[in-house]
Parts: structure tokens; C-alpha cells; sequence
């Protein structure tokens, strides 16, 4: 198989798949997740012989649209970032897919589940194949898409229909931005070709301007949920659990980093900061927020959210091959994390709250056990596959700038503070109701998964073994810290300072919590602070003040002068006037040929009159 | 007494209104077929006077053509009064009022 035939099989088999799972009708539910496995399978295996087969990148093109001189083109793209993320996205979602088998084995609406996530995997697959920003674009709408329809997969509750749509709404403002700047690259350019731009942008970057940069970031800003668009991704975890692991922690919440991994040429300095510092303040805001839920997807939530501004910060310091590092390797221990967090949920009857939780660790050992690595992971525990990148960022960060390189390693400290509080409370101590302590170890279907991106969540930072030479650019970025002058000293201060971090958060939440508390202590002792940090500033309700108070007057306004003035005196009034010059001349009409006669001569006369002159 | 253009003209534009009023007033429509006629007429005298009084041929013209479109007029007319009394049973222009709005 040539890699063209193999790129458009890997694209076109997960659409293949969620149609082929629509046709089936009344079988829908009997065998939805077989096609969905075996298409992952599949998908798995292609991704295997196209990255094994693949040397260098390849791009093939193919005329699209043609307005005159101006001709638009779909292609596809395939490079050793693109490789690096077609590997994890396979690998994750197969794990996802197995485990939904297990989760949603009682949903009523299985097709549609597997057929939602089948056709995320085709658009996400599109995403990364996209060789130019019209194309990505594209897709960036279908995954938009089909998030909105497994975020509302639970429609019959009111949370997850006004999420799914918040969701889509949200997206949308930053979605506009990101179309205006590829109409405006394009403008400029005069190609939304990545190849063509990153060459023009090399020869010509006076073409470069920070005003395209902010509008092409838009997009970012919305899909990767980064302030201030971050309002949608917690209220996402409406949805099935699989769906938050694979749309909304390892894929397509990752894809916004991605985008600008892929366009980082065009962005300018002023740009990147701009990035850097608001993902920084993400880092530490989301940190702040997580200890105020208590929902224990909510708590993952804020954590993406954290770890996508990590991302952020570091890409807009320069480094887009770490940021691309973080991204796997956050893909592979955040999917763990949320499909322990549905492992737990799923044994705890669909009971959220980690307050009602607690000593799931002798019910549930292997659960326990794999959320507890991607915990450590997440922390950045040496060894674990997040201390490499997280280790990797610090240093990059300590190198370029000192502000942002402790906001940062404050950060770290948070995360391991509220990981803590979910380790403690949920899987230590006692059980707190009657659905914790009967729960029991889910089926093999789905601890296998866990067990699996367990292994990857440990080993996936040691990027040098990587198979395929995958990950290029995150090798070349790597070894730029490693040629620092001063490399050595701030490695040691990183490590001291990231490992200081896990400790101290580790274990202060450990006292301060304590091991499988029913209540929020931080909400008992600081109940002013908690209730701070469950405002989480506030955003939501100045979005609900700005859109009663600004939008909706104006909403009304618009729909008043619709109403009023276009419909009621335009409209209306000229067919109104119309009408009564109607009714009018209605009444000469009398069905008297008498009448007419005489209209007919009195006619006549205002025409002789007019003839004469006389008026 | 000599008879000159006035008292012409004076003939025909009573004819005319004679024509007029009865297309107005009466109901019937075979009367006021007749005074439209009497309109027509009242026109050809006028144009036979002022053809001799200004000595040229242009007005005695006109005059066959109004009589050759008359003709032709009453041929439809008539037609169609006849037709029209077998639908409605009338030639009552009151009752034939269909034309109202």
C-alpha cells in the first residue's frame, strides 16, 4: 500500500465506520461497538505501516476551487509533528474506544455514542492531516461538531443540552477570529498552504503582522479553551466520561496547541508573549479553581485546562517542539486519568462527587493503582513521563524568563495540591456512602485500557526511544536546552524545584485534607477563600451579566427596528398605504356601466383639460 | 335666415348630449346602444359641416370610416346583448353588475 492509498484509508476509514454504524438500524445497538473497535483497530494498524514507511514528509495536493486566478487546494500533510500526533490519537483513542465498551454497556443510545466518536476520530484525523488552513478549518468545525453531539450524548438533561450548546456557542466567537485571520493570511499570502506560508513567511516577513497573529489565535483560544473563551470546558463534562477523555483532555482540546504548533511562523513576538503570559495565567488560575470543585471530572477538567496553559506558555516562549512534547505525553496520563475517573464513577453509580467517595482503594485496586501513576505522572514525579516535559518546560521557561519560570514551578505546586486532595479523598480512608462501599473492580474491558495507557503514561517521556523518529522537532527543541551554557546549574535548580513541588503539594494536601474526608476542610476553616475560589472570578456570571445586560437590550433592539421599523413601517406600512389606495379605488368600481361611462368621459375631460394647456 | 356653421354645430353638440345623457341615465341597454349611435351621428354631422366649410375632403373621410366601424360595432353589440340576455334573462344595465369590486 502506497502512502497516499494509506493516508486517505486512516482518514476516511473512522467516517466510514460512525456511517456504517448509522446504516445499521435496528442492529445499531448490537453491534456499534464492534465496528467502532475494529475501526480503531484498523485505524491503529495504518497509522503503524504509513508511520514505519515514512521517512521524510509528504504532501499531496489536490486542486479544490478555482474563482478566476484565485485557486483553492485540499491536501494532505504528513510530517513528523502530524506523525507524532496521528501515533497518540490512535493509541489513545483505541484505549477509549475499548473502554466505552465497558462504560456505556447500559446506554440505551449506544449507536449514536460510537457513531459520535467514530466521526470525532475522522475529524480530528483531518486536523492533522490538513495541509492548509482552510482545510483545518474545515475539520476544526466538524470536531466542534461532533463534540457538541457527545457532550449533549445525555440530552434528557437539561446540564448537558445547555453544555453541549455552550460548548458550540463558545467555540463559535473564537471560530470567527480564526476565519477572519485565514481570510486575512490569505489576503497577505495569497495561500493558506502550510508549506507555501512557511516558506513565503521566511522570505517575505514584513508580510508578517500581529494583527492576522491575534485573529488566528482566536481559534486557539476557543478550541484549547484558554482564557478567556476557558468557560465551556468544565461545563463540557457533561458528557460520558470516555467522551471528556478523548474530545476534551487528550485530543481536541489539544488540537488548539497544535494549530499553533503548525502556523508558529506566522506569529509574531508581540504574539507570543501575548500566548505565553495568558497561558501562564491559565496555568495558575484553572490550578486555583480545581481546589474548589468537588465533582471529581470537574477537578480533571480544570486540570487540562491547567496543563493546556502549561502548553501555551511554552510555546509562546519559543519552544513549539516542547509544547508538542507535553501535549503526547499529557494526551496519554490526562485520557488515564479521566478513564480512571469513569472507572471510579461507573463503580460508584454515577456518583460525581468525591466527597462520596473515599477508600476506593481496596474495592478497586487496579483502578487505584493506574489513576495513582497518572497522577504522579501529572505531577511531574521524576521518572514519570511528565516530569520529562514538565522538567523540559521549566527549563526552557527558567531560561527565558524568571517571572513566568515561577509562576510556572507555583503551578506545579498547585497541581500536585489538588491531585493530592482527589488521591486522598477518593481512593484512602473510609467510604463515605453506600455506593463507595459496595462498589467493586470494573470488567477486565475496561481495566485493560487503563492498564495499558498506564504503561504509556510511565514511559512516554523517554522521547529518545521513540520508534519511527517520531517526534523530530521535539528532539531538535530538546537539544537546543541541552546546548545552554548554563545548562547543568539550572537543571539541578528545575529538578530540585520541581521535585519540591510534588512533595510539598503531595503532601500538605495529605494534612490538610486528610485520607478520605467527607467534607471539604479548605471549605469549613477558609470558607471566604473557598468561596473565592468557587467564583472562579466570576467569568461565568460576567458573561451572564454582559449578555442580559448588553446583549440582550441590544438583541432587542435589533428585533424592535426589525420588527417596528423594517416589518411594521416599512413593510407592512407600504402594503398598508397600497391597501387603502386599493380600497379607494374600490369604491369606484360600482358595477354600473352608467358609472363608467361617465368615469370615461370625466376621463376625457381631464385629457382635453391637460391637452389645452390648462393646467 | 341662413343656415351656417353655428347652428351646425349647435345640432350636433345636442345630439351629442342628447347621445350622452341617455348612455348615463338609462338602464336599458339596447337604448343606450341607440344613443351611442346618436353620439356617432352627432359627430358625423359635425365633421360633414366643417368638411364644407373648410372646403377640403378630410372630414367627409371620416365619416365612412365611423359609419364602416358602426356597422361593424352593432354587428358585435348586438351579438353580445343577445348573449347576454340568454344567460342573465335581462338587458338591465342595474342588473348586469358583475363589473363591482
Amino acid at each position: 500500500m502506497d502512502i497516499l492509498t494509506n493516508l486517505l484509508c486512516i482518514l476516511f476509514l473512522p467516517l466510514g465506520a460512525s456511517l456504517l454504524i448509522i446504516a445499521l438500524g435496528k442492529f445499531r445497538k448490537q453491534y456499534a461497538p464492534s465496528v467502532a473497535f475494529v475501526s480503531s483497530v484498523f485505524a491503529l494498524g495504518l497509522s503503524y505501516t504509513l508511520l514505519k514507511n515514512m521517512s521524510e514528509s509528504v504532501q499531496f495536493s489536490w486542486e479544490w476551487l478555482a474563482f478566476g486566478d484565485a485557486k483553492f487546494h485540499i491536501g494532505l500533510l504528513l510530517d513528523n509533528i502530524g506523525a507524532t500526533m496521528l501515533a497518540m490519537v490512535s493509541i489513545v483513542a483505541l484505549c477509549i474506544v475499548t473502554f466505552s465498551i465497558g462504560y456505556m454497556e447500559d446506554d440505551a443510545a449506544k449507536g449514536r455514542f460510537f457513531a459520535g466518536v467514530a466521526f470525532f476520530m475522522f475529524s480530528m484525523t483531518g486536523i492533522i492531516l490538513a495541509d492548509n488552513l482552510i482545510m483545518i478549518f474545515l475539520f476544526w468545525e466538524l470536531v466542534g461538531f461532533s463534540s457538541y453531539l457527545l457532550i449533549g450524548h445525555y440530552f434528557q438533561k437539561d446540564e448537558a443540552k445547555s453544555a453541549s450548546q455552550k460548548a458550540f456557542i463558545v467555540n463559535r466567537i473564537g471560530d470567527f477570529g480564526f476565519l477572519i485571520g485565514i481570510i486575512l493570511t490569505y489576503w497577505q499570502f495569497g495561500t493558506t498552504d502550510l508549506a507555501l506560508l512557511s516558506v513565503k513567511a521566511g522570505l517575505e516577513p514584513t508580510l508578517i503582522s500581529s494583527f492576522v497573529g491575534f485573529l488566528l489565535i482566536c481559534g486557539f483560544i476557543g478550541k484549547s479553551a484558554q482564557f478567556p473563551l476557558h468557560v465551556w470546558l468544565p461545563d463540557a463534562m457533561a458528557g460520558p466520561t470516555p467522551v471528556s477523555a478523548l474530545i476534551h483532555a487528550a485530543t481536541m482540546v489539544a488540537a488548539g496547541i497544535y494549530l499553533l504548533i503548525r502556523i508558529d511562523f506566522i506569529l509574531t513576538t508581540e504574539v507570543l508573549t501575548f500566548i505565553a503570559y495568558s497561558g501562564t495565567f491559565v496555568a495558575l488560575f484553572a490550578g486555583f479553581c480545581a481546589f474548589a470543585q468537588d465533582d471529581i471530572k470537574r477537578i480533571l477538567a480544570y486540570s487540562t485546562l491547567s496543563q493546556l496553559g502549561y502548553m501555551a506558555a511554552i510555546l509562546g516562549m519559543g519552544f513549539s517542539g516542547i509544547a508538542l512534547f507535553h501535549l503526547i505525553t499529557h494526551a496519554f496520563f490526562k485520557a488515564l486519568l479521566f478513564l480512571g475517573a469513569g472507572a471510579v464513577i461507573h463503580a460508584c453509580h454515577h456518583e460525581q462527587s468525591i466527597f462520596k467517595m473515599g477508600g476506593l482503594i481496596k474495592k478497586m485496586p487496579i483502578t487505584a493503582i493506574t489513576f495513582i501513576i497518572g497522577t504522579l505522572a501529572l505531577c511531574g514525579v521524576y521518572g514519570f513521563s511528565g516530569f520529562y516535559s514538565k522538567d523540559a518546560i521549566l527549563i526552557a521557561a527558567n531560561d527565558h524568563n524568571m517571572t513566568l519560570f515561577y509562576c510556572l514551578v507555583f503551578g506545579a505546586l498547585m497541581t500536585a495540591g489538588y491531585m493530592g486532595r482527589l488521591v486522598w479523598i477518593v481512593f484512602f480512608g473510609k467510604a463515605n456512602s453506600e455506593a463507595a462501599s459496595s462498589a467493586h473492580e470494573v470488567k477486565p474491558v475496561m481495566t485493560v485500557p487503563l492498564i495499558i495507557l498506564s504503561v504509556f503514561a510511565v514511559f512516554v517521556g523517554l522521547n529518545a526511544y521513540w520508534p519511527f523518529g517520531l517526534g523530530a522537532s521535539i528532539v531538535s527543541d530538546l537539544d537546543h536546552l541541552h546546548h545552554l551554557s548554563n545548562y547543568k546549574e539550572i537543571h539541578k535548580w528545575v529538578l530540585i524545584l520541581g521535585s519540591l513541588a510534588w512533595v510539598i503539594g503531595l503532601s500538605l494536601s495529605l494534612l490538610f485534607y486528610g485520607r478520605g474526608s467527607s467534607d471539604d476542610h479548605l471549605q469549613l476553616k477558609f470558607p471566604k477563600v473557598f468561596a473565592f475560589l468557587k467564583g472562579r472570578l466570576w467569568i461565568d456570571e460576567i458573561y451572564e451579566t454582559y449578555v442580559n445586560t448588553i446583549q440582550k437590550p441590544f438583541a432587542e433592539f435589533l428585533s424592535f427596528a426589525d420588527e417596528v421599523i423594517l416589518r411594521g413601517i416599512i413593510v407592512r406600512g407600504g402594503a398598508g398605504l397600497v391597501g387603502i389606495l386599493g380600497i379607494g379605488f374600490r369604491l369606484l368600481q360600482v358595477g354600473k356601466l352608467n358609472n363608467y361611462v361617465l368615469w370615461f368621459f370625466v376621463g376625457l375631460l381631464l385629457f382635453w383639460l391637460y391637452g389645452i394647456d390648462l393646467f | 335666415m341662413t343656415i351656417g356653421i353655428n347652428e351646425f354645430i349647435i345640432v350636433s353638440s345636442l345630439l351629442f348630449l342628447v347621445g350622452f345623457f341617455g348612455v348615463i341615465f338609462r338602464r336599458n341597454t339596447i337604448i343606450i346602444y341607440m344613443s351611442i349611435e346618436l353620439m356617432l351621428n352627432a359627430i358625423n354631422l359635425a365633421l360633414v359641416a366643417f368638411s364644407r366649410y373648410n372646403n377640403t375632403m378630410d372630414g367627409s373621410i371620416f365619416v365612412f370610416f365611423i359609419m364602416t366601424v358602426a356597422a361593424a360595432e352593432v354587428a358585435v353589440g348586438l351579438a353580445i346583448i343577445v348573449m347576454l340576455y340568454r344567460q342573465k334573462q335581462t338587458v338591465l344595465v342595474n342588473e348586469l353588475n358583475q363589473l363591482k369590486g
